[in-house]
């Protein structure tokens, strides 16, 4: 919270006119004050209002500059009439009485037109464009009849000043690789499968995943909600790439290849962080060497998530997409700590985007890795994914066996549908919370496939102990827990139940309850920092390592998490290590500070109030194979939307694309 | 599930079906709401904003275009608030619009123009700085930005009706304008939609620049004559000098729901301007009196081709059209088996399938109202598309999800193995059954060049189809074994969902060979030539020794690939003789041509319906009211899959024919504006294969068949095979397209 001159964001109205600076009221929200470490904030412009952060800024100007920016973003606008001519005769009018050739009658029609684009535009960036502006106008009045009557130019109208725009939007702000989501949305719904898919991968270049196992963390930002339910935003992500595979195109990248820089850098695992540094670096001309432990590419996604939840012919393609930009690959490649002292000498930068491949213990009595039956979800998902996507190593059989898996999150829920697909007897999945919790944790759909497929779920229950004869498996001992609520009011807590403690005989104990990283590759004497929890650590924004050179992303950096938040991550350290390996310079650019100041600022209002939209179109659900068609193969559960589908669906966008401006 | 929405627009109720928006159920009850963006054809461009509506309840403005109703809700669209917006954006549609609508091309037919009038934009309160926007010369299509209201109908249309994918919108607010697709000039097949659709003149042909205004034109609603598609189209006509004869100036279409391809939009002016004599026609006359037979072409009407059977009758001569004949024979093979004269599909058919074959054609150039079908499934309904034929076509890049290359010559193969896997668990009789199981896979594999995988992909790809379409191209109907590829196809149509089309090679390939008893061509003397070759030309092309009326100039119907009888219409006149002239000088007295309409063939499914009783026109809401669609006729379906016969080589250099695009027959070969490039076109390899090189002259000789062409590298084609085109000469319809060549260089 910054103090400020004057605001109007988001419906606030704070007016420190005529007040000494000391005085100054708070505004409400986290306002960009400060820009970046050199440079202080003179005003904040965008869809929800104006902030003022300096008395000496051009209001005029100001108002002309955000006009401008509506020009200027032409890859959000131009695309209705009253946008298109709306914004031009906006930056004119503004611009004639910011240069001193104003009347009068120019704010009437400013006033007009901005109305006419607040009420007809297409998308919200055009409905949006009038409001600080006409703000601007109505508490600024007299300064703009001071020009208007003196025939004169606004105070700084010659001056050169800096003005930085961002385009945004709320879904793109909260996915974490800000995907340009109105864009390929848009691509949908104009049958422009090209466009969509190359919107997707200016920033993500694993469409194909992303389109069917991302967490959709955008359709918790989704402004549709406000009116009645989010878009399906995840699944018409896979439209366009499902369009390009089918189709047999070439890869339509979203940008040109730049030549050559004769700068090379070193990335270490070819999961999703590794895949994304690896593009984004090749498009900008880097030399890349992805060195990949295991014998097949694609991390995690390829080896841990099951072939019917994403089909490896399917990811594949997203990997050939990374290879097709000049990435080159190399299986089979341990890594460790010699390696890295020399690749530090060898390239210009490394990324390590390892990713988090250790389960974590469930911590009972007599857990011990030696019993038979003991075995960790990532070995277990390692074996069946190897082998039903690669046919290396050997087929998992559970015939008339009874797995039991601790979890509650995605990669337990792969554990336990493999389990069934590998024919086991009985499978359970044993979770410390309740059924609420695991949605949220994973999504619906997921969970009820699962207990549609014959797991059963033992929710408020932990192992306690396992129990062994001769040092094979046989059965579990397992705490009842209960929720107590708090009488103070704070957050209920899980009692033990004494004397419900049951006995479940197993085959196996499948510990899917965390993952932690292996960074015996970094070599001891570079102290690079770490967490508390034991990843590498970095500043969240340009990725770099506490060591020169040494940049991290993905689970390895932030502890297991999302595929799309391992790309996003990479996606900017990439941008940063473009300029590092060219400079030595960690540098941010405008593009990228403003990413993160919206991100504090939070574009997504929940309480908004959404108009011009019909309210009650409902939001469309793909169709899913039944369970009897699914349960005991490995094809694809969720069939994607039909065109139709993907068509009325993509046509609920409400396209809330906003501006925002500073001037710093 | 296909629960209706009942709701009220300005007080009337309606309902909705799935999938229909606020704008078209109001259209469907007749409720105006005024739109310039909107149309019928494509996804909304949602562009003009124009159409917005007031729903009971809900805060703003709701666009129609682009939003389904929910149950119960009350929309208005007629209230002074609405009526204001849509004034503002009539306004600023106006801003530095040029007023150049006295030299303009669309004046009186501009929807920027009509509205501005019908809103009452009297005077400019908004201005914006002009900026200069030069105009581009694309060839047959120009484009003026400074007219454009950047409405994106054009880019909508040929993206997904078209499939050219030629142009987007470049954006840049105020300075947006439309720009070749990933090319510095405009790079597509010149169907001219996108001029079609322009609601200004902003996009306009260049032929037709600033040569006629709108309402000086008279209208004279047709048929396309230039393939069996059938579109519908409009000549319009005006005088050419002061006491001057009539011309085409342009040919318009219904773009709201019907498209139409290059040829048939700049071709227009084949008509045929040489004149009947009396003495030519006594000639005639005498001619046809000595003649053996009469060889024709289908490029005739089906009132033509019935006087042709009458004067067969009369005169107990023969009549010739391999074309026809050859057609003829497969659709009665296919009769054989399925039991009806008529194939199920049609092009609405396919633009509703969701999984389509289409084999043994390059359709893309052979009959382009396909291809628009196969364009619009894509696009709209994410059909599977399988493209199986020797060679690649760039045209159908965009729509095939699957290329299904087979060997040249193996087509029965390929058709067997697609009827095995579609028929894998129909309820075939024990004799046809027996024909699978006697298959010899192996081989089949083997020659044609398919594998087991292709086709389980094929099939998992349509699992999840609703609507599927087979289409059966040109090269299957002159094929060595196309009575048994019929029969295959029957089968197909019979025993599985698939509704089938087979594609008639030429304007009225199919109503001839319902209406004549054609003999095979023996190539004997005493010939007379009808459109065609003979002894004796009595045409409507050039160096006739009868000159007769061209289909532009006579009336008279069609039948097209969809079954569907259609009319068309005099656009210009002719002077002198025609076809029924001739046949009332051997007293088959009838006083005009049209006067046979209502006695087509019956047994072939024609209606008695008067030529003057024959409607021609799409209903608002699309309907296709024009002529009538052919009785189904039943027939005996006592025919038997025949045993597949040894799969023939074919190695060497290899011509296939096949005209190129905007290109189809002699009369387009005449029309003034259409390219008439007539190479020989072929791959590198060819080149090598047949040692010749890009620019040499050659000679290619197949069958008794000599012919001269200029060798030209196409880089998009691959392989041993090279198209020749065949619009500029006669090729010998009952021969396979594909033929092995010899080719020399000529020196």
């Amino acid at each position: 919270m910054s103090k400020v001159y004057f605001s109007t964001w988001n419906g606030e109205f704070i007016n420190n006119i005529n007040t000494p600076a000391e005085e100054w009221k708070e505004s409400a929200y986290n306002l960009p004050a400060q820009y970046d470490s050199h440079r202080e904030s003179k005003a904040f412009i965008g869809w929800d209002g104006v902030a003022l952060f300096d008395k000496d800024v051009d209001v005029i100007r100001l108002a002309m500059e955000y006009a401008a920016q509506y020009q200027e973003y032409s890859e959000a606008c131009g695309r209705c009439a009253p946008g298109r001519w709306g914004g031009r005769i906006l930056y004119d009018q503004l611009d004639k009485i910011a240069r001193g050739e104003g009347s009068r009658a120019d704010l009437d029609h400013l006033r007009e037109i901005g109305k006419s684009m607040q009420i007809t535009s297409k998308c919200e960036i055009g409905k949006t464009v009038p409001n600080p502006i006409i703000d601007l106008m109505t508490h600024f009045e007299d300064v703009f009849l001071e020009c208007i009557n003196e025939q004169k130019p606004s105070k700084h109208y010659n001056e050169s000043v800096s003005y930085i725009a961002k385009i945004t939007s709320p879904c793109s702000d909260a996915c974490p690789s800000h995907v340009d989501i109105p864009a390929y949305i848009e691509g949908v719904r104009d049958l422009r499968m090209d466009d969509s898919l190359m919107a997707t991968r200016q920033t993500m270049p694993l469409a194909h995943v992303c389109g069917r196992v991302c967490p959709h963390p955008c359709e918790d930002a989704c402004r549709r909600t406000n009116l009645d339910e989010p878009i399906s935003i995840m699944a018409l992500k896979r439209l366009g790439a499902d369009w390009e595979t089918d189709h047999g195109y070439d890869f339509f990248h979203p940008m040109e290849k730049k030549a050559d820089c004769g700068k090379k850098v070193a990335i270490i695992g070819a999961g999703p962080a590794g895949l994304t540094t690896a593009y984004y670096l090749a498009a900008e001309g880097v030399a890349t060497d992805v060195y990949e432990e295991l014998p097949v590419l694609g991390g995690e996604v390829a080896v841990g998530v099951p072939e019917y939840r994403m089909p490896i012919a399917k990811y594949n393609k997203d990997i050939e997409c990374v290879r097709d930009m000049g990435v080159n690959f190399i299986v089979n490649r341990k890594v460790n700590a010699d390696d890295m002292r020399k690749f530090e000498q060898d390239y210009d930068a490394v990324m390590v985007a390892t990713g988090t491949r250790i389960s974590k213990k469930v911590y009972c009595d007599n857990e011990r890795a030696d019993i038979k039956g003991y075995w960790s979800a990532i070995e277990m998902l390692d074996q069946i994914n190897l082998w039903d996507k690669y046919g290396i190593g050997e087929r998992v059989d559970l015939t008339g066996k009874t797995v039991v898996c601790v979890g509650g999150g995605f990669t337990s829920m792969d554990v336990v549908r493999c389990a069934i697909r590998a024919n086991a007897k009985k499978v359970y999945m044993i979770y410390r919370r309740d059924e609420k919790t695991i949605i949220k944790n994973t999504t619906y759909e997921e969970y009820h496939e699962a207990v549609e497929e014959g797991v059963e779920f033992l929710f408020h229950s932990a192992v306690a102990r396992m129990n062994d004869e001769e040092n094979v498996l046989k059965s579990l001992l397992v705490d009842k827990f209960e929720l107590v609520p708090d009488p103070n009011g704070g957050r209920a807590e899980l009692v033990k139940i004494e004397g419900a403690s049951y006995t479940i005989e197993t085959d196996f104990l499948i510990p899917a309850v965390s993952q932690s990283a292996d960074l015996k590759l970094l070599p001891e004497e570079w102290e690079i920092e770490k967490t508390s929890w034991a990843t590498i650590k970095t500043n969240g924004k340009d990725y770099m390592t506490s060591r020169k050179g040494i940049f991290a992303s993905g689970d390895c950096e932030y502890g297991p998490m999302t595929i799309v938040n391992a790309v996003g991550q990479a996606k900017r350290a990439a941008s940063v290590m473009a300029r590092y390996v060219l400079t030595g310079e960690v540098t941010l650019t405008d593009d990228e500070i403003m990413e993160d100041h919206l991100r504090k600022l939070r574009v997504y209002d929940k309480k908004e109030k959404v108009t011009g939209w019909l309210p009650g179109v409902a939001r469309a659900h793909s169709e899913v194979l039944g369970v009897d068609e699914r349960k005991y193969n490995n094809r694809e559960v969720n069939l994607g939307f039909t065109q139709e589908e993907a068509m009325s669906e993509a046509e609920r966008c409400m396209r809330c694309y906003y501006i925002a401006m500073v001037q710093a | 599930m296909n629960k209706l929405i009942n709701f009220k627009i300005d007080g009337i109720s309606v309902e909705a079906q799935k999938g229909e928006t606020i704008l078209s159920v109001a259209r469907k009850a007749g409720i105006y709401i005024p739109t310039m963006c909107y149309i019928s054809k494509t996804s909304p461009c949602a562009s003009c904003r124009m159409c917005v509506v007031e729903a009971e309840g809900v805060e703003g403005f709701v666009l129609s275009c682009n939003t389904p109703p929910t149950e119960g809700i009350e929309i208005s669209t007629n209230t002074p608030a609405l009526q204001n917006e849509r004034t503002n954006i009539m306004k600023l549609y106006d801003v530095n619009h040029p007023l150049e609508c006295g030299v303009c091309d669309k004046s009186g037919e501009c929807d920027l123009q009509n509205k501005t009038l019908e809103f009452n934009v009297e005077r400019q309160s908004f201005s914006a700085r002009d900026q200069l926007r030069p105009t581009q010369n694309w060839g047959l299509i120009n484009y003026e930005p400074s007219l454009c209201i950047m409405c994106e109908k054009c880019v909508h249309v040929c993206n997904e009706v078209i499939g050219d994918d030629a142009i987007e919108v470049k954006f840049g607010g105020y300075s947006s304008t439309i720009i070749p697709k990933n090319s510095e000039t405009l790079d597509c097949t010149f169907c001219g939609e996108c001029i079609a659709v322009c609601p200004v003149g902003a996009l306009i042909s260049s032929g037709f620049k600033y040569r006629a205004n709108a309402w000086e034109l008279s209208r004279v609603p047709s048929t396309c004559a230039h393939c069996s598609a059938g579109c519908p189209l409009e000549y319009e006509t005006r005088h050419s000098s002061i006491n001057g004869e009539n011309e085409i100036y342009r040919v318009k279409n219904n773009f709201e729901f019907a498209s139409l391809c290059g040829a048939g939009r700049f071709g227009f002016d084949f008509d045929n301007k040489a004149q009947g004599n009396e003495s030519a026609f006594n000639r005639a006359i005498e001619a046809i009196k000595g003649a053996k037979a009469i060889r024709f072409s289908s490029m005739i009407t089906n009132e033509e081709a019935h006087i042709l059977q009458l004067l067969k009758e009369k005169l107990g001569i023969k009549l010739f059209n391999e074309d026809a004949r050859v057609f003829g024979e497969f659709m009665k093979s296919y009769s054989s088996v399925s039991g009806k004269v008529h194939h199920s599909g049609s092009l609405d058919a396919i633009k509703q399938s969701d999984a389509v074959i289409i084999i043994g054609g390059r359709i893309a150039t052979d009959n382009p109202g396909v291809r628009y079908a196969l364009t619009t499934a894509s696009k709209h309904n994410g059909a599977k598309i399988v493209y199986a034929h020797p060679m690649e076509d760039t045209l159908m890049q965009s729509v095939t999800t699957q290329m299904m290359k087979y060997e040249v010559g193996t087509e029965e193969g390929v058709l067997a193995l697609l009827a095995h896997v579609i028929l894998s668990e129909a309820d075939l009789s024990d004799s046809e059954r027996a024909f699978f199981d006697e298959l010899d896979f192996g081989y089949l594999y083997a020659e044609t060049n398919i594998g087991e995988e292709e086709l389980s992909h094929m099939m998992n790809s349509f699992s999840r189809a609703k609507k599927r379409t087979l289409i059966i191209g040109n090269d299957l109907i002159a094929h060595e074994r196309a009575s048994n590829i019929a029969k295959l196809a029957a089968l197909i149509e019979k025993y599985s969902d698939f509704s089938l089309v087979v594609v008639p090679r030429e304007v009225n390939t199919l109503g001839v060979s319902l209406i004549n008893t054609l003999e095979h061509d023996e190539n004997i003397p005493d010939v007379v030539g009808y459109n065609a070759k003979g002894d004796f030309v009595i045409s409507s092309l050039e160096g006739a020794d009868l000159a007769v009326a061209a289909l532009n100039q006579q009336e008279g119907t069609f039948v097209s690939i969809d079954n569907r009888v259609l009319p068309t219409n005099v656009a210009l006149s002719f002077h002198g003789y025609t076809l029924n002239d001739i046949a009332k000088a051997f007293g088959i007295d009838k006083k005009n041509t049209i006067d046979y309409t209502q006695e087509l063939n019956k047994k072939a499914g024609f209606k008695t319906v008067a030529f003057d009783d024959l409607e021609n026109f799409l209903s608002p809401f699309g309907d296709d009211n024009r002529g009538y669609l052919l009785d189904e006729v039943a027939c005996k379906a006592d025919g038997e899959l025949e045993e597949l016969e040894d799969m023939p080589e074919f190695n060497g250099t290899i011509v296939y024919h096949c005209d190129p695009v905007l290109q189809f027959n002699n009369y387009t070969f005449k029309a003034e504006q259409l390219p008439r490039e007539n190479f020989l076109l072929g791959s590198a390899q060819f080149g090598v294969a047949a040692r010749i090189s890009d620019g040499d002259n050659v000679e290619i000789s197949f069958g008794a068949t000599k012919i001269q062409r200029t060798f030209k590298l196409d880089s998009e084609l691959k392989g041993t095979i090279a198209l020749n085109p065949t619009f500029d000469i006669s090729v010998d319809a009952s021969r396979y397209r594909f033929e092995k060549s010899k080719i020399v260089r000529v020196v």
